[in-house]
């Protein structure tokens, strides 16, 4: 009887970053327009590749957080969060 | 970070890099974690991403073009006000608080607003024009994500913007908040003025210290509202030209230094057959969003759709229920089933029929964007067919749709 193999690190990151839908870079600082950062549209196909990889090491090892709550956790069991979607396509 | 589940799997906020990531569920289970109910029960209504909050309408500038007409003797809203707000807008779901004024520095608890934010898993961002700023008001600011600084050129190109000699103030205030460690970027509205020194702009905001740019088109809201419009805004060839120009300034940009475009700008790239919609999707470019992923509370607590746009009767506490709204839906209607040439235009879904302020101004009403480069040549064929023809008129929807 054969048991499942214990998924890897980087393989967990590999698929944190295949799952990675959007992209929005920054912190959004403007008081009245939503900004986007265009750098990444307009640059080699390795940039892009860069910022997913670097997004997709911080979704592996930053403390979460959910929205509508006070508590930090480091992974697993997350509550569920105070808001949804309605007849909402997925960001794509 | 920050977890928003979603029905397709979650929104998350990191911290480093910042970024404001979409998953699906596979990626939200690696990261261990899952919707649960969210992923199972009967969906409900997604809160905004961001919220852009008036903490003030007080503000001595005078801009001739200010968006929200503030003036000296303004409104501020009380502390206590102001936090019960933020509570709301956490508990809903938003991610990033904006705030703005008025002349937010104005106000003397403004590193408290930003705490109370943080405390809530907000991150709060702050833009000013950088009058008045002294160093215990920098010392405030050192609260915030970052703050952004209205900048439109170092010469002429301001007062032309703004109607007052403001740039050297501002360059003052990047630099010292750039030496208080504070995060800046500069704001620089793009109208037909301040166009042709953009390049020189850019490399002055570096210079002084500045990381990030937003390129702000002008749009006719507040004391902009005006015939004046018409002589500011973007020439067609100006908006034509955007793609070419924002490819050829990160070509040769500077590492570190980031371009950002407002969501009224996108439809401007409908010019630009070298960018698609899929792309401009993954990396999470946003074009009209009022009322959806986009929330603007007033000086008043009065939710709009955007920062520009007039208040609906809800408040902060209605934000979860904003889509029952029939305003605010007005807004989402026309992007769910536009009219040519957005209809088939293949940057639709995100784009969203530009900036819905522009058109109404220009247009009277909600429809597609009246300076879209696709929509000006879709207007023209249909006049030059008219004229043909000898069918429909040779009036324009209205008279401010003229091409200037």
């Amino acid at each position: 009887m054969s048991e499942a193999r214990v998924e890897t690190e980087e393989e967990r990151v590999a698929r944190i970053a295949r799952g990675i839908v959007v992209v929005r870079e920054g912190h959004g600082a403007n008081c009245s327009s939503v900004g986007s950062v265009v750098d990444t549209l307009f640059a080699a196909a390795v940039v892009g590749g860069a910022v997913l990889a670097a997004v997709a090491a911080a979704l592996a090892k930053e403390p979460v957080r959910v929205a509508g709550t006070r508590e930090t956790k480091g992974a697993a069991g997350a509550d569920a969060a105070t808001t949804t979607s309605k007849n909402e396509e997925p960001p794509t | 970070m920050i977890v928003r589940y979603e029905p397709w799997g979650a929104w998350a906020k990191t911290e480093s890099p910042p970024a404001l990531v979409a998953l699906d569920r596979d990626a939200v289970r690696a990261i261990g974690l899952d919707g649960g109910a969210v992923w199972t029960d009967a969906p409900r209504a997604s809160a905004p991403l961001e919220a852009h909050v008036a903490v003030t309408s007080r503000c001595a500038a005078g801009c001739t073009g200010c968006y929200l007409d503030a003036r000296p003797d303004g409104d501020e809203p009380p502390q206590e006000t102001m936090v019960s707000a933020l509570d709301d807008l956490a508990k809903a779901g938003v991610f990033t608080v904006a705030f703005g004024g008025g002349e937010p520095t104005t106000r003397e608890d403004l590193d408290v607003l930003a705490r109370e934010a943080r405390l809530r898993g907000l991150t709060p961002v702050l833009t000013t024009s950088g009058l008045g700023l002294t160093p215990e008001k920098i010392a405030r600011l050192r609260a915030f994500a970052q703050v952004n600084v209205s900048y439109d050129g170092g010469g002429e190109e301001y007062a032309r913007v703004r109607g007052f000699d403001g740039a050297r103030h501002a360059e003052g205030a990047i630099q010292a908040l750039v030496a208080a460690g504070v995060r800046v970027g500069v704001n620089i509205v793009l109208t037909r003025a301040t166009w042709g020194s953009l390049d020189a702009t850019l490399e002055r905001a570096r210079a002084l210290g500045a990381c990030e740019a937003q390129l702000l088109r002008y749009k006719p809201a507040g004391r902009a509202a005006s015939l004046d419009y018409l002589a500011q805004r973007l020439t067609p060839e100006q908006a034509r030209e955007l793609g070419p120009k924002l490819r050829a300034i990160v070509e040769r940009g500077v590492p570190g230094f980031r371009i950002r475009i407002d969501c009224a700008m996108v439809p401007f790239f409908s010019a630009d057959p070298s960018i698609d919609a899929s792309t401009l999707a993954r990396f999470g470019v946003l074009g009209c969003e009022a009322g959806d992923k986009l929330v603007a509370l007033r000086v008043d607590g009065r939710i709009a759709p955007c920062s520009f746009a007039a208040p609906t009767g809800l408040h902060a506490s209605d934000v979860e229920s904003r889509r029952e709204d029939a305003e605010l839906s007005t807004w989402r209607a026309w992007n769910a089933s536009p009219a040519e040439p957005c209809a088939s235009c293949s940057l639709r879904a995100v784009c969203r029929g530009g900036c819905k302020v522009v058109a109404r101004f220009v247009d009277g009403a909600h429809g597609p964007d009246p300076e879209c480069p696709r929509v000006r040549a879709h207007r023209e064929a249909e006049r030059a067919h008219d004229t043909t023809t000898g069918s429909g008129t040779s009036c324009t929807p209205n008279a401010l749709s003229t091409p200037t």
